[in-house]
């Protein structure tokens, strides 16, 4: 094991960098306030460290090592050029408070992206601040909040979530200060009307939804429960989580929703960078418009051509009843450019990206659900749909209920064996409402020969021997994690040499 | 089309599964609500042609390096060590995700582990998170989750006072996250030599929580903080934002009493990228860890007794908890708080001390040099300053900005922006990019700026 805390280089003078251009600059801090012990960090040279976090990324798996079939998370390939360029210095060296002829360009580009992401959602303006789809949930909902307000509507408090919803749209609302009221899903996992019917009122300030749910199924009646929701007073909220599987179909416009967030990092293809970072500009139909974070970008022609020669000089606005800032600066603009640079690969055929990822979605469904009769033979149990559907969208669910039942292998069994055999796991144990879940999405970068071979493997995995699949994983760097002991011990730091 | 792998075998792929076309995956999509018209974008390009439209558009933007810059207002023009890009853009951190499966994801663990201890020694308190958004959030989030664990002792129900010297548009983003928790926030009142009021401080004893920063908005440091939490006592939070760099050579927080300490880690790790993606920093004592936002690594044992590492304390967390979390962080900067790590690692603790004389030193000689110039004075005179400083000009600082503008100088944030009071007054920031030839740049510019107004 390469341990940080152990590298203690006798040189310790750190890092070599120029002299303080002031000798004794410690006197410009106030005596009581200088630091007198430095804190312990590694004494490393470069090369230590260059093999050390060399090591670390080996024992790391991410989409480029192999399939990440992470449901919910759209685990696609993260095309290279975008790397390239966020590492010119026209963005890494780049202020958000420049004035605004500095920074003509990066105006540029976002503006194209504000008009971009509005044209895909049918929605009237979209802001670039929010940096992850929560805190885009966050925004949104703080606009209408604000929206209520100013119409006199103090008194709608509850924010209605289906079952099914993700994590985040109840604890975006509830930081909002909203109640949550959750209304159960109908038996095919879809929305059911009588419950939204029972549970919307004057109270009622907003639905957030997404579309396909989280179960991968279109909502055939989302047109009906917009209509419910609105003639309540309510608006409605489109998660934009599973964006990636109607871009060009269908848009939330359309769908009768009033805000929508995107995210960048999952349809637009930011790395997730192991945690993020992320992206998660809102769009909003021209009611709500007023109260957007500022500032937006806007433009206006110019004789000269402009500083970008597109005839536009390009400037920050602030929108009349803005709610202020949720991020500190104009968002994660890094993110924005490798997503712009995404977008102009596909341009107007951005409709394939979608295709390809409902049409492999759907291409492994068929695959694991319809093994030859040889393979059949050997399985104890096969998984069935989460919920039943003709075709899905981008994603599916699987339950491992019937397996459980008949030999005690569980839906995480499952996912720890599949690391075994060089796959990330799917998405476990969420939505909630599935027993024993699995939530499996392919995305449109995967060829037809790696589904293959997941469904291949997948099945292998349901006729193993209970006992292996059980203590899996087995190839992997460290054995099955003890989670409870970590959270009984809590040692969240290293000791260090107290 | 060169991302679809399976572009070109559509008809095989649908045949496959027993269907005849693509319209029948949408069939599911009520025709009321499908999209007829394609959409109306531009023609797909190449990537030769996406980094030749990058390169015009971004060419155009002025980067910071290609002039003498003193526009800093809580982000770094820093210099990052060639290795952190390098080595945190390996794909396999690059395009991984929330390590929800320990067994494959012990390096990305192992490295935010590694993070946490070292931010941990930063600041001087036991716990640290794997990242907020940025500075303005974490200060945010550490209010709220302040009250919660305070509210109940609290005499003052509900009540932060927050510094009056906490940038705008931070306090709005504070603002924000803290209306729908039945919080108040009140201001904390700042003597006329811009350091915190400790007799008025007193007003705090008994809130659920201080927020105050070290150095200030004007990058002024101020001893009395110090003495904060004696004046508030123990039922109230003293949460501090900080200069991470400035740490170097400042006392941590952590050793005067901070409960939660809070920051920009940008400085480390990652350019200012036109402000964002950066990471915010977030740390506290034991008493919050059960109530604070983000994510955690703990170190744990494998089915075979071996070390392993494993986010933990998930129960907090939104997609556990739901609408009872104590945030709807979900992600987060876990990349960019990489970045930090290895340039945290590769400065070593007197790596990092000479880091912060450095920008003390340029502080300094800046001030000084700019503060000899006729007419030009210090907001707040005598203060000890970290990276930024604010003077007083004998005009407005938009328009020194915009004539030292066209002498290719970037001079700093006209104060006006943020406060309308101070639309004379000019915040100048310094880093350890900064030159004495930037130096004179600046104060040549400046002057000739003042002597045609004075003119």
């Amino acid at each position: 094991m390469s341990d940080i805390f152990q590298f203690n280089g006798a040189a310790g003078s750190g890092w070599s960098q120029p002299e303080p251009i002031l000798m004794d600059a410690v006197e410009t801090v106030p005596e009581s306030l200088r630091r007198t012990n430095l804190p312990e960090w590694p004494r490393a040279s470069e090369p230590e460290l260059v093999r050390h976090y060399t090591w670390l990324s080996q024992r790391n798996f991410g989409i480029d090592t192999g399939f990440y079939p992470l449901g919910s998370c759209t685990m696609k390939h993260n095309p290279r050029i975008n790397e390239r360029i966020v590492q010119l210095p026209g963005i890494d060296r780049i202020h958000p408070l420049q004035p605004e002829h500095q920074i003509q360009g990066l105006l540029a580009i976002f503006y194209e992206m504000q008009n971009m992401l509005e044209i895909c959602s049918g929605m009237d303006q979209v802001t670039l601040q929010p940096v992850a789809g929560a805190q885009g949930e966050f925004t949104a909902i703080r606009c209408i909040q604000e929206y209520h307000r100013s119409n006199g509507e103090n008194h709608r408090d509850k924010v209605i979530v289906p079952d099914s919803a993700h994590g985040t749209n109840p604890a975006s609302a509830a930081m909002c200060g909203y109640d949550i009221v959750e209304i159960p899903s109908g038996e095919d996992g879809r929305i059911n009307l009588d419950a939204l019917r029972a549970a919307v009122g004057e109270d009622t300030a907003a639905m957030m939804i997404t579309n396909p749910s989280t179960l991968g199924i279109f909502e055939p009646e989302i047109a009906e429960a917009a209509e419910i929701v609105h003639t309540a007073g309510g608006q409605m909220y489109y998660d934009g989580a599973n964006f990636n599987a109607i871009l060009g179909k269908t848009d939330p416009g359309r769908m009768g929703f009033d805000a929508v967030h995107y995210n960048l990092h999952k349809t637009f293809s930011q790395p997730h960078g192991g945690g993020g970072p992320g992206s998660g500009p809102i769009g909003v139909k021209s009611h709500l418009a007023a109260y957007l974070p500022s500032p937006l970008v806007d433009r206006e022609s110019v004789e000269d051509g402009g500083a970008t020669g597109d005839g536009y000089r390009y400037f920050w606005r602030t929108p009349d009843k803005t709610i202020g800032k949720v991020q500190q600066w104009h968002g994660n603009a890094g993110a924005v450019v490798r997503a712009w640079a995404f977008y102009r690969r596909y341009g107007r055929e951005l409709e394939l990206m979608s295709e390809h990822a409902v049409l492999n979605a759907n291409y492994l469904r068929h695959r694991i659900m319809n093994p030859d009769s040889s393979t059949l033979e050997r399985i104890p149990a096969m998984p069935v749909d989460g919920a039943p559907a003709e075709v899905v969208k981008h994603e599916f669910t699987l339950s491992m209920q019937p397996l459980k039942e008949t030999t005690g292998v569980t839906g995480k069994d499952i996912a720890k064996r599949l690391l075994d055999y060089g796959y990330m796991s799917p998405t476990l144990y969420f939505p909630m409402i599935v027993p024993e879940c699995l939530m499996i999405e392919p995305t449109e970068t995967e060829s037809r020969e790696v589904l293959d071979k997941f469904a291949e493997d997948f099945l292998a995995v349901l006729a193993e021997d209970a006992e292996i699949v059980t203590t899996a994983p087995h190839n992997t760097d460290v054995r099955r994690v003890d989670e409870v002991w970590a959270a009984r011990n809590l040692i969240l730091r290293h000791p260090g040499s107290e | 089309m060169d991302q679809l792998p399976n572009l070109g075998r559509e008809q095989e792929m649908l045949e496959a599964m027993g269907l005849d076309s693509m319209d029948d995956l949408f069939s599911d999509i009520p025709k009321d609500v499908c999209r007829t018209d394609p959409l109306p974008l531009r023609d797909p390009q190449s990537e030769e042609e996406i980094l030749a439209d990058a390169q015009h558009l971004l060419g155009a933007n002025v980067d910071l390096d290609s002039r003498p810059s003193f526009l800093a207002a809580g982000l770094a023009r820093n210099f990052v060590p060639t290795m952190v890009p390098m080595l945190a853009t390996r794909g396999e951190f690059l395009t991984s995700y929330t390590p929800y499966q320990p067994e494959v994801s012990q390096g990305m663990l192992q490295a935010m582990w590694e993070f946490q201890t070292m931010v941990s020694e930063l600041v001087g308190l036991p716990v640290s998170n794997v990242s907020m958004y940025d500075a303005s959030t974490a200060a945010a989030e550490a209010i709220t989750c302040a009250v919660r664990v305070k509210g109940r002792k609290a005499t003052q129900k509900g009540v932060v006072y927050v510094s009056q010297f906490v940038p705008p548009h931070r306090l709005s983003v504070i603002e924000n996250y803290s209306q729908g928790g039945e919080i108040e926030l009140r201001t904390l009142e700042h003597g006329r030599d811009g350091r915190v009021d400790l007799g008025a401080a007193v007003v705090a004893a008994g809130a659920c929580a201080v927020y105050v920063e070290q150095p200030n908005a004007f990058g002024e440091l101020d001893e009395g903080i110090a003495q904060l939490k004696e004046i508030i006592g123990e039922d109230t939070a003293l949460i501090v934002g900080v200069d991470a760099v400035s740490l170097g050579i400042v006392e941590a927080p952590g050793n005067y009493g901070a409960d939660i300490v809070v920051g920009e880690g940008q400085p480390f790790g990652i350019g200012p990228t036109g402000g964002g993606p950066i990471y915010g920093l977030f740390a506290c004592e034991k008493e919050y860890l059960r109530m604070m936002p983000g994510r955690i690594v703990g170190k744990t044992i494998d089915e075979d007794g071996r070390d392993a590492f494993t986010l933990t304390l998930s129960t907090r967390e939104q997609h556990i908890r739901r609408h009872r979390a104590t945030s709807n962080i979900c992600s987060n900067e876990t990349l960019i708080a990489l970045m930090g790590a290895m340039h945290m690692a590769l400065l070593g603790p007197e790596g990092l001390k000479r880091l912060a004389l450095r920008i003390a030193a340029v502080t300094e000689v800046t001030k000084r040099a700019v503060c000899s110039i006729p007419g030009v004075v210090l907001v707040d005179p005598d203060t000890s300053n970290f990276r930024e400083f604010a003077v007083k000009l004998p005009g407005e600082a938009a328009d020194a900005v915009a004539h030292i503008d066209q002498a290719g100088v970037l001079a700093g944030l006209p104060l006006g922006e943020w406060w309308d009071s101070m639309s004379t007054c000019l915040l100048i920031g310094c880093d350890e990019r900064t030159s004495q030839s930037d130096i004179d740049a600046l104060v040549s510019a400046l002057s000739s700026w003042v002597e045609e107004v004075g003119a």
